[in-house]
């Protein structure tokens, strides 16, 4: 019967054909495991250090802007996009409050205009020229606010962006460090630890160095 | 009429509020809310004759603020104008299937806000004349 089979164990390592040779059960057991455990560590290691080196390089690219006085660590870069968040939104709000200044200037002038109209409308009185036409600026004045304002609903629209880009930060470390620290404990055998919340850069960084990435 | 404005950017609250004007509202009698937790707080406070919301907020955003509005019997017949950037067919749908009176995609300017308006009260005495 064995002899219709093509022979396997040629191409299988030395302490596997040992193994598959072995008539002890428990000692196959606990070898094979053994193995089975090595290559997982390997593995693991691998992860860890895959995790670590991205990491790094985040926080590389992090360093590479502090030469313009900005972040150096994720949290940080959270932090100014919140800050550009609400930059904007003063500025918004500096633009509207221009408009309700401007819209009763605009509306005295057309009021003004149509008075001066009402005394004198000869199309040869440079006082009914002058007044057609700070009734026509007038009209343009209010018009070009209402564009203003509205322009001013795209601070929203970009802070509703910023504000997903913010939580895609977030979750992206979070994953990073869940990573780090599931790898870290199946390569030194221990049990996962409870997933505590990862802060700062430094917590960060202890996490990382406890497991040897 | 009673209006309470709901977005999480103040911003976005004072454009409303200031075209709602423009279209002759009365600015005291508008209130607002910074997202949907504190529009219910204020529904239930006093009463109110329209809602206009945005959809992405904190807490509760627009669509589950709709939904508790018409889970509500007495709030069933409350105008409610969804003013949002998400114009996706699925969310369309969505606040269409959650009782939604009207729909306005941002940005937008206050002739697009009045006609929407002027729909739903169109709209409401239509069927309030053939209730």
């Amino acid at each position: 019967m064995s002899a219709t089979l093509p022979d396997v164990t040629e191409n299988l390592p030395a302490e596997v054909i040992a193994l598959l040779n072995s008539e002890d059960g428990a000692a196959f057991e606990q070898a094979l495991d053994s193995m089975v455990r090595q290559r997982e560590q390997h593995l693991f290691r691998a992860l860890g250090l895959l995790a670590r080196d991205l990491h790094g390089a985040m926080r590389r690219l992090g360093g590479e802007l502090t030469f313009e006085g900005v972040p150096d660590s994720m949290a940080d870069a959270r932090k100014h996009l919140v800050e550009v968040l609400d930059m904007s939104a003063k500025a918004a709000h500096r633009s509207l409050d221009f408009a309700d200044r401007m819209r009763p200037e605009a509306a005295a002038l057309s009021l003004n205009a149509a008075e001066v109209l009402d005394f004198t409308n000869s199309k040869t009185d440079p006082a009914a020229i002058l007044a057609h036409q700070a009734l026509a600026f007038a009209e343009k004045c209010s018009e070009g606010l209402d564009d203003m304002v509205m322009a001013q609903s795209w601070q929203d629209l970009s802070g509703q962006r910023i504000k997903k880009v913010v939580g895609f930060i977030e979750s992206v470390e979070t994953s990073l460090l869940e990573l780090v620290r599931l790898t870290g404990s199946l390569a030194s055998g221990d049990k996962p630890v409870t997933a505590a919340k990862v802060s700062s850069q430094d917590d960060a960084d202890r996490l990382l160095s406890e497991f040897g990435f | 009429m009673k209006i309470l404005v709901v977005d999480d950017f103040s911003t976005m609250r004072r454009i409303v509020r200031n075209l709602l004007v423009e279209l002759g509202f009365s600015n005291p009698l508008i209130q607002e809310a910074d997202d949907g937790d504190n529009a219910l707080a204020l529904l239930r406070a006093s009463a109110f004759d329209m809602v206009v919301t945005d959809w992405n907020m904190p807490n509760m955003t627009g669509i589950e603020l709709l939904r508790a509005i018409r889970a509500e019997p007495k709030w069933k017949g409350l105008p409610v104008l969804m003013v949002t950037a998400e114009n996706n067919r699925e969310q369309i749908i969505a606040a269409a299937q959650a009782g939604v009176n009207g729909y306005i995609v941002k940005p937008f300017t206050a002739i697009t806000l009045r006609e929407k308006l002027e729909k739903i009260f169109e709209r409401l005495a239509a069927s309030g004349a053939s209730a």
